[in-house]
Order: structure tokens, then sequence, then C-alpha cells
């Protein structure tokens, strides 16, 4: 079975609630209040000459009413469409691998140069692949480095550099 | 018709078929990268087209634009990543056929669908610019704004679970669009005093990371996949059966795609979603709807070329250009010394005609270009999945990046990859958001317009005719939809109780 | 000002050439031995854009150095200044900033640089005129005539422009101040879309650029009523002055200069600014102007002195009009 699906309460007639739709729409209500507080710290204004945060504020408001009708709906009964659904687990670790890799591009992009970076990124990235070995990985991550770098810097010719600032490229 | 015959022997001189066909190449090349969109294409491709003679690096530039739309569709139906708006839509059940090991007839769908709207977009182009380019100046801001609503509300169709939270995520769209800074008071919203938020998010960087991350966590959750085809590969061509199934969407498509076209601003990204609401609610098997159907390929690709095709109607027409890309030709045509405006037409008529038929030439180099290259690009699919999602990630990385050098915009993918990850999970699918991100800004600005134009008297919206019956077209579908969904509840919520 | 898909785009060409040429000192009298990069505030397209374009093929003649055009659009082009203002002051990255370069002080409090501080000049490179225009069907057939129509409904007039700091949102200010009312403003996402809307009729009038007007004014789509410069223009020879309507107050032009950052050596200024003027007086550069309605900024101005007064005397003239108004950029 799966992790997220509670099985039917004994005690009662009621089905226990359906834990996706809590989240989901805890999400949105969440979300829903931020966006409808932080519109409310700007200008508001009137209906003539709406300011920043009017149209933050109405939609904000309208997200935490859906996200509450979705909390309902796990209520009674859960979403048909992904009631029955089988759930894997969450894949932390390869998920983790997988974020760090683009947010070490991002960071150290302009810094590092193309070619260091992208080497780093598709390394990590890699190691979220199922029994992939860190020489393995290595070497996938060369081997795309190298075809980035053809077809980026060689056939485009959009001159990116090898090596960044840092390193004295 | 005489424009057209003009237009024609231009188009079809040796060298400018070349050019045409050096552009296309070109363009699909560019395109087909993860991360790079149409107009991304075209604006980087654009100082090449200066070397040559007006007509010719206009017709250069077609040929780029239109390889580049197609460019962008062969990545989202492969590696499900949207470079832009309208192939979202594609990548929905594209997509799905590829991973089913039909990217072939998926493939080969969008090129015959895009080819068709193409030459029905062309021949529109030719005999109704002017009555079409009334009609757009007809829509106001409130007409826009009416629009808009319609199109949000259609877009509700784009997800196959439930409703409710596919109006949450178009609402979550909105809510993301509104980050950066109001171009009515300059106030900046939401960006946390980050100078590079004030442009707002990336689309690219959120389509990217929504669909292509997302996805690629979800695959890594199970051992099973190898590659990213699940099934044999069963042929790279239509049946029989595929053609019949793709007549009438393509020809739905065309038609909407070519009347929505002319509106400026949004029109073309409007066509390719409501041909797709289209599409799935006439379908006797809706359900089947994002899970590879051939229609849901054909419908917003011929809509989405069609709409490509008459958005220079306002350009042609008017000199007032439609979308980012039509701006980016007004750019070509001021540096080549011609001015744009009303008159292009009959001062230019070779250029302007040049244009209009190079377009359907370039659309028909492109089924031949792209024909023989489907066996390779699927082809490329089975390279095995540990070595391929890297590649995606390093691709749509540096993609995103090369556009705007802004390392929020890498940043973005991550978020919006965890978020949606999240959110797919829980049943809540992102193209509905996607497309609530892209509409957002239209939304705000033209119903504060509106306002501010009718003294704030909302009775605008009901008292100019274009807007009403938009409006109650919207509340319609908004009804039809949402009951069905409550009564099935009901019906859940009573059987648990029978239990 | 608020795009969602960048056309952003250049860029890779150009920032990676920089990063690439960025790690040895630059020698002054070697310039240019690598490309150089324009930067644009503005998206691809534009008015500004095409300025840019038009010039930096005769300037990349003169200096023997590739130049290439790249778009940094945001906060009203001021992103693109930050940018600039940060690079190697070496010459090989250059800006072209319009008259936004001096209402940014009065629009941006927290503004990241200082536009007379961090910046050379290099000199100016046209001065763009506004005109005043209306939806074809406005009453008013003269200035005269609008000043008289717009106090008597100024309630239900709607003044249309291209969103906060845009030129045209400007020259509005300057046309209440001349009029001493307050307009019902109308802000759009760039010109392209204003100019729909007034083709459309959903507005009354606005006041934007030859570049985008020209054309429309000359097909009878809109009707026009001045030109914003001292001057009558060229391309619209019977459109009278604003000046000799007695609209005095509203003379604006969109005035367009090179910058690079203030530790670039006089030697590498001295060379743009030359290659700039030889640029101007490229036959295709005021062929192609005239057609927008424009010219090349006479040779006495496309020096760094002339540019430096015009930048202070526009800083001074902008900052308290844009502070008494209460617009903010942000």
């Amino acid at each position: 079975m799966s992790t997220d699906h509670t099985v039917v309460d004994g005690a009662g007639h009621r089905p226990a609630p359906f834990r996706p739709d809590l989240y989901a729409g805890a999400a949105f209500v969440v979300l829903g209040l931020a966006f409808a507080i932080g519109g409310s710290r700007y200008d508001v204004g009137s209906a003539l000459r709406m300011g920043s945060g009017y149209v933050p504020l109405a939609l904000g408001g309208l997200l935490v009413v859906l996200g509450l009708l979705v909390v309902a709906m796990g209520f009674r009964g859960g979403d048909p469409s992904i009631r029955d659904v089988q759930r894997e687990p969450i894949p932390w670790r390869r998920g983790g691998l997988l974020v760090a890799a683009i947010m070490f591009f991002g960071f150290f992009v302009s810094g590092l140069g193309l070619g260091p970076t992208l080497f780093v990124t598709t390394f990590i990235a890699a190691m979220a692949g199922h029994g992939t070995s860190p020489l393995k990985a290595a070497l996938t991550a060369a081997g795309i480095t190298a075809l980035c770098l053809v077809v980026f810097v060689a056939l485009l010719q959009l001159r990116l550099p090898l090596l960044g600032d840092w390193l004295g490229g | 018709m005489d424009g057209i015959l003009l237009g024609l022997e231009t188009a079809l001189q040796p060298t400018n078929i070349l050019i045409c066909l050096l552009g296309v190449t070109l363009g699909t090349a560019v395109g087909v990268l993860p991360g790079i969109g149409p107009t991304a294409t075209v604006a980087l491709l654009l100082p090449i087209t200066f070397e040559f003679d007006p007509v010719a690096s206009l017709i250069m530039l077609a040929g780029i634009y239109y390889g580049a739309q197609y460019g962008g569709s062969t990545t989202a139906i492969l590696l499900n990543l949207p470079g832009e708006s309208s192939s979202v839509v594609t990548a929905l059940d594209g997509h799905q056929m590829a991973r089913q090991g039909r990217a072939g007839p998926a493939l080969a769908t969008a090129a015959l669908g895009s080819f068709f709207a193409g030459t029905v977009g062309t021949i529109v182009l030719a005999l109704f610019a002017p009555p079409l380019a009334q009609l757009a100046l007809k829509f106001g801001p409130a007409d826009y704004f009416a629009i808009v609503v319609l199109g949000l509300i259609a877009s509700i169709a784009l997800a196959s679970g439930s409703a409710v939270k596919a109006l949450a995520m178009i609402v979550l769209g909105l809510l993301l669009g509104t980050i950066g800074q109001d171009q009515f008071t300059g106030v900046p919203r939401f960006t946390f005093g980050v100078r590079e938020l004030y442009g707002g998010l990336d689309f690219v960087s959120l389509a990217v990371g929504l669909f292509g991350l997302a996805e690629i966590i979800r695959n890594l959750e199970t051992k099973n996949s190898s590659s990213i085809v699940t099934k044999k590969v069963e042929g790279l061509w239509l049946s029989k059966d595929d053609f019949r199934r793709i007549r009438n969407p393509v020809l739905r498509g065309t038609a909407l795609g070519s009347v929505l076209g002319v509106l400026p601003g949004g029109g073309h990204v409007l066509a390719s979603f409501t041909s797709y609401s289209v599409e799935k609610n006439l379908s006797k098997e809706p359900k089947k709807f994002g899970t590879g159907v051939i229609e849901g390929v054909a419908a917003p690709e011929s809509a989405n070329n069609a709409a490509a095709q008459t958005s220079f109607i306002p350009l042609l027409s008017l000199g007032l250009p439609a979308h980012p890309v039509m701006a980016l030709l007004v750019g070509a045509f001021i540096i080549q010394g011609i001015t744009p405006g009303p008159n292009v037409i009959n001062d230019e008529p070779e250029l302007v005609w040049g244009l209009i038929a190079s377009m359907w030439v370039g659309n028909l180099l492109l089924v031949a270009l792209n024909l023989p290259l489907i066996g390779i690009w699927v082809k490329m699919l089975s390279v095995p999945y540990e070595v391929m999602f890297p590649a995606i990630i390093a691709f749509a990385s540096i993609g995103c990046y090369s556009l705007g050098l802004n390392s929020w915009d890498v940043f973005a993918i991550a978020a919006a990859g965890v978020v949606g990850y999240f959110l797919i999970r829980w049943g809540c699918e992102a193209a509905p958001l996607l497309l609530g991100f892209v509409l957002g800004p239209l939304l705000e600005e033209n119903l504060r317009r509106a306002m501010i134009i009718s003294r704030g008297d909302p009775t605008v919206f009901l008292t100019r005719p274009i807007s009403a019956s938009l409006l109650i077209l919207a509340a319609l579908i908004i009804i039809i939809a949402v009951l069905p969904s409550v009564r099935r509840k009901r019906e859940v919520v009573f059987q648990g109780e029978d239990d | 000002m608020h795009r969602r898909i960048p056309l952003a785009t250049l860029a890779c060409l150009s920032m990676f050439t920089l990063a690439a040429c960025g790690g040895g000192e630059a020698d002054p009298a070697a310039f240019p031995d690598d490309d150089i990069t324009l930067v644009v505030p503005f998206a691809a397209g534009g008015p500004t854009d095409t300025v840019t374009r038009l010039i930096a093929e005769p300037m990349a003649e003169e200096l023997g150095a590739e130049i290439i055009v790249q778009n940094v659009e945001g906060a009203g082009g001021t992103v693109a200044a930050g940018q600039v203002a940060d690079a190697d002051p070496d010459g090989y990255e250059v800006l072209i900033h319009h008259i936004g370069m001096s209402t940014a002080p009065g629009l941006y409090p927290d503004l990241a640089y200082d536009p007379l501080e961090d910046f050379k000049t290099v000199g100016l490179v046209t001065d763009v005129p506004m005109t005043i225009v209306a939806r074809k069907d406005f009453e008013p057939e003269t200035l005269e005539e609008l000043a008289t129509y717009v106090e008597e409904n100024a309630d239900t007039v709607t003044l249309a422009n291209a969103g906060v700091g845009a030129a045209s949102q400007l020259c509005g200010l300057l046309i209440e101040q001349q009029l001493g009312v307050d307009l019902t403003e109308v802000p759009y996402d760039g010109t392209g879309p204003a100019l729909t809307d007034l083709v459309g009729g959903q507005v009354d009038f606005m006041c934007d650029q030859t570049t985008n007007t020209a054309a429309q004014i000359q097909s009878g789509d809109i009707k026009a009523y001045a030109v914003t410069t001292p001057e009558p223009i060229e391309a619209l020879p019977d459109l009278p002055t604003t000046a000799e309507e007695g609209w005095s107050d509203v003379e604006v032009g969109v005035w367009h200069g090179l910058y690079v950052p203030s530790e670039t050596p006089d030697e590498v200024v001295e060379k743009l600014t030359a290659a700039l003027e030889v640029a101007l007086q490229d036959q295709n550069v005021i062929d192609s102007m005239a057609d927008l309605g424009t010219t090349p900024a006479p040779a006495d101005d496309v020096t760094p002195d002339a540019h430096t007064a015009k930048l202070q005397e526009q800083i001074d003239l902008w900052t308290p009009i844009i502070e008494e108004s209460g617009v903010t950029g942000g």
C-alpha cells in the first residue's frame, strides 16, 4: 500500500481524511494567505484606481477558499483521480542531489566558468541515479560536459568561457 | 490574390529558398535545445539576418521563427521540456505518447498539423487581413479581460483530475504572475529586495522545473525505467486510424488559431490551450486526454501554427506588433530601412508578400526537413535514463541561464521542481498553473485598465457586447465543469456511508 | 518592462565574451582588440534597440571590432545601467541609455548607482522628438481646442502611456503641469499595446516618440496636434511645435547617449566618441533616422562635455517634477 494513504478508520463509518488532499489544501491555504497578507501591505486602492495590492489580495483570498475546498474534499473521501493510485516513497536523497546540482550551477557558473561547473553539476545529478557508482557518474558527467561544450561553444559559437574569473580563464 | 502570386515569385527564387532552408535549419537546431523557446531563438539569431538584403533577411527570420517553434515542440514531446507557453499543451499528451513508444506519430502529427494550419493561416492572411485587423481593434481592455477569464476557465480542462485543484493551480499561477514590478505604479511586489526579480519569474525556468525536473524526481522514485520509453517503439509514422483521428482536431485547431492569433498581446497563447480544451470537451473519451492521445497533440499544434501566421495581421495591416516575436520583426524591418506601418503592404508589396509566401515555404521545408529526422529523435530516447536525466539537467541549466545570465532563473528551476513534484504527488497538475502564470499579467492589467477607463464602474464588463458574451460563456463552462465533480463527490461520500 | 518570456538574448554571446577577456589587464592603446558589448536597457525591437543597432554597425566598422548588442531589460533600464556601472572599466562594455538615465534618480530612491558619478559620458546619439496624438475621432482638432476640452472634461479624458518612467509618461506629466489638471492616466506595458488601443479608440490621447507614431499619423489612423521640439520636424512638416501653440512647458525629446564605467581610461573614451561621430555621419544612419522622424545628434553634441551638461540639466529638470507627481519606480 502507499505510504500517504490512510486506511479506513475502524471506529466509525466515516473514512479517515485522505492525506494528499490535506497537504495540497494546506499548501494552497498557506500560499494564498502569504500572497493576501503580502498584498495587503502594498497599496490596495479602490476599484477605480486599483493599487498594487488589490489583485494579489483578492486572488490570495480566493486561493485560501479553494484550499479549504480541497481540504474538505480530503474529508469527504478524497480526490477520486489519485485516491487509488499507488504512491512510492519520496526519493529525498535523489531529489536533494538534483536540487543541489542545479543550485551549484546557479551559484558557480559565473565564477568557475562553464567547463568545471557543468562537470560538477552533472556529476552530482548523475549520482542521483539508481545504482550509479561514482566512477560511472564521473564518466557520464565528462561525456555530457563534452557534449554541451561542443553544442553550445563549438557549434552554436556562443563563446562561453570554459574557465571563469576565479580560475584565471 | 495577386499579392500571394507576387509573394510566391519572390519566395521561390532559388536563393530565397536556400535562405529559408538555412533559417529553418538554424531555428530547429537552436529551438530544440531545452530551455530555449522560439522567442529566445529568434532574438538569439536575429543579428545573423542583418547580413542579408531586406527580403532575404526577413525570409530567414521567418524561417528561424517556424524552425524554432517546431524545435520547441520536439523537445516538449521528447523530453517534457516546454520552451514556450504554446508547447506546454503539446507536452501534455505528446510526451506521454513518447513514453509509450509513439514519439514518431506524435512528431509527425505536430509536423503535419503545423503544415496544414500554416497553409490555411497563410490563405487567411492573404484574403482577410484588413477585416481581421479591424476585429483586433474592437477589443478594448474590458473585452481582453473577459477573453482571458474565458481562457483560464477553459484551461481547467487541461487537468485530467479534480476541477477544484485545477482552479486552485490556476489561481496560484496568477499569483506567481504578480511577482515583479507592478507596471501601473512601479512598486516591486514580492521581490524581497532582489532586483533580478523585478522583471518577474522566468517562464522557462518555471516550465522546466514544473515539468522537466519534477518528472525526473518522480521517475527516480522507482528503479524500473531504463530509458524514457517504457513500451516498445511501435513505428514512426501515422497509422490510418491516426489520420482519421487527427483530421477534425486539426481543422478545428486551425480555425480557432486563425481567429485568436489576430488578438494583440495574448492571442497566440490562448490559441493552443483553448483548442485542447475544445477537443477534450468534444471527445467521447475525455478521460484519456493527458495519457497520450494523438488528438491532444494535433489540435494545439495546429492552433498554435495558425495563430503564428495570423498574428502577422496586426503588424502588416496596422504596423502594430502583436507579440514579442513581432516586435523583433519590427526592429528587423527598421534596420533594413523599412518603416513598418499601415502602408507597408502598399509601399513594399514584394517584401511583405514575399515574407508571407516564404512563411508557407518555410513550413513546407520544415516538414521535409523534420520527417526524416524523426527516426533519429526517437533513437535518442533509448539513451539509458541514468545518462539522460543528468543531460537534461545540464541542458536546462545552461538554457535558462544563458537567456538572462541571471542565476535566479537557475534557482527558480530547482524551486519550481520541488514544488511541482509535491503538487503533482498530491494530484495537482502543473499545466493550469503555467497558463495562469502566463495570462496573469494580462488579466490584471486589463482589469485595472478597464476599471480606470470606465471610471470604476464594474458594469462595463457586462455592457460591452464582446465582453458580456465572453463572460457568459465562461460562466456556462464553469457550471458545466464544476457541477459533475461536486455530484461525483457526493456519490462517493454516500457510498462511503453505505459501507 | 514586465515581460515574462525574456527577449533577452544576445546575452550568452556577450557576457561570456567579457568574462573571457576579463582575465588580463586591457591595454588602452590597443583598444579595441576584442568584441565590444553594447548594452541596451530595453527589449529588442523597441525604439532604443533600433537606434542602437543602426549605429552599432558603422561604429564597429570604424573601430575595427565587432559590436554585440545585448538587451538587458528591467526596472526602467536601471538593471542594465547597474550592470555597466559595475563592469570592468576597459571600454568593452558600453551602455546606451535614453532620457531614463536622468529620471532614474527621481523614480528610484534606492538607485544602486549615480548617473553622474559612476559613468563617463561618450556623447549624445540622437534626440527623438515626441508628438501629442489622439484617437482619430477625438473631438478637439488643435492643441488649443485640446486644452479647452481637457479642462472642461478633466474627469472623463483618458491619457495613455507606456508604463512607469516611460517617455510617454514623462511627457504626460509635462502636459498635466502645463494645463494644471490631474488627468486619468492609463498605463500600458509598452508603446505597442498603448498605440493599439489609441488606434482602436479605447483611450483618448497620448504623447509618444515619432519613432512609434509617425507611420500611424501619416496613414491617418491617429491625429496629431503638435511635436514637442523647438523646431518642426522633417518627417511631419505640417505639424506645429508645442511652443508655437503656446505650450512652452511641454518641450521634451527622448535623447540617447552612450556611457562607460567611470574608471575607463580617457584614451578609450576618445576612441569611442570618434567612432560614434563617424557613425552618425553615415548616410544609412541619417536616412533610417529620418524615416523614424529623428536626426543624428549634431557634431557639437557628440562629445563627453555636451553629453554631461545635458545629463546634468535633465536630472535637475526631472527630479522635482517626478517628486511632485508622486510617481515612483519602486
